[in-house]
């Protein structure tokens, strides 16, 4: 699996869907801003099933990016494709907070 | 230089069941032959030494896998936080803030050690700087244990991944002297 953090981006039946990859971690903030950018519509899954390991940095960037896309632009999030160890960081750091889990 | 009224005592915070943890003279690592010794020399060294680690713990089946997940993210923490957390000026702020690559400095020092023995993996990392203070270490964990909304810019979140996920855990600090962080992990834990 590459280290770097990547993000390809998908059109699927309902929403948008941002396919992560690598490690997340303060190297990833460019694409995470690229998200930002890109994100258009109402609601947005994030695909986290080729992610190898995000590190408290890299929560820090998904909360703010959350963070943004709900309360700045009133998006949908949602996440999936979570390791039993980013699902236990993911609940740790309260991002099910913002974003709820689908299958 | 870090002073003891500015900073606080040395301190240790150990969080854990004491079962397994012997003391000794130097901290809650065992002593053992067969402990692995790394020194760190510049922050380009950390992915290779997260691949080491988890390629020591193999994949052999789930339970492997999970350990070494947590291995890799236990470490990748404690070399952050030895790189970039850890260095700061005499007035407290940071270093390197932008956690840009890095080579250590002259006087600098930073030792990974770690030791599996198919069932239990210690990890521990020393650095140099003795920056960490009691009151941080405390309310880190406690602004983290917060049910609020999550904050993204909360300090002090990886220290907190830390003390969730290491099986036993423990925070030595001698303040402008040197910060032991360590714990260890179980191959099947409950956390």
């Amino acid at each position: 699996m590459a280290a770097e953090c990547t993000v390809t981006f998908v059109r699927e039946a309902q929403h948008e869907a941002a396919l992560l990859s690598g490690i997340i971690d303060i190297q990833a903030e460019s694409s995470f801003e690229a998200v930002m950018n890109r994100v258009s519509g109402s609601t947005v899954v994030f695909d986290f099933s080729n992610v190898s390991r995000i590190n408290s940095m890299g929560i820090a960037l998904i909360l703010r990016c959350f963070k943004r896309l709900s309360s700045e632009r009133k998006c949908v999030v949602q996440v999936r494709g979570l390791s039993q160890i980013n699902s236990m960081l993911f609940k740790m750091s309260g991002i099910f907070m913002l974003a709820q889990e689908v299958r | 230089m870090l002073t003891h009224e500015k900073h606080g005592p040395a301190t240790m915070v150990f969080a854990g069941t004491s079962d397994n943890a012997s003391p000794g003279l130097d901290g809650l690592f065992p002593d053992s032959l067969d402990t692995v010794e790394r020194l760190v020399t510049c922050s380009a060294d950390k992915s290779a030494l997260i691949e080491e680690l988890t390629v020591q713990i193999g994949m052999h089946d789930e339970a492997h896998a999970l350990l070494g997940q947590k291995a890799a993210l236990m470490l990748d923490e404690m070399l952050e936080n030895a790189l970039y957390a850890a260095p700061r000026s005499g007035d407290g702020s940071p270093l390197f803030p932008e956690r840009k690559p890095r080579i250590l400095q002259e006087g600098e020092s930073i030792l990974l050690r770690y030791r599996f023995d198919g069932t239990q993996l210690v990890l521990e990392v020393r650095d140099s700087w003795g920056t960490l203070t009691q009151s941080r270490v405390f309310s880190y964990l406690a602004v983290n244990t917060s049910e609020e909304e999550p904050d993204p810019e909360r300090a002090g979140r990886g220290l907190f991944f830390m003390w969730r996920l290491f099986d036993q855990f423990y925070v030595r600090i001698y303040p402008g002297r040197e910060t032991v962080v360590g714990g260890s992990l179980l191959l099947t834990s409950d956390r």
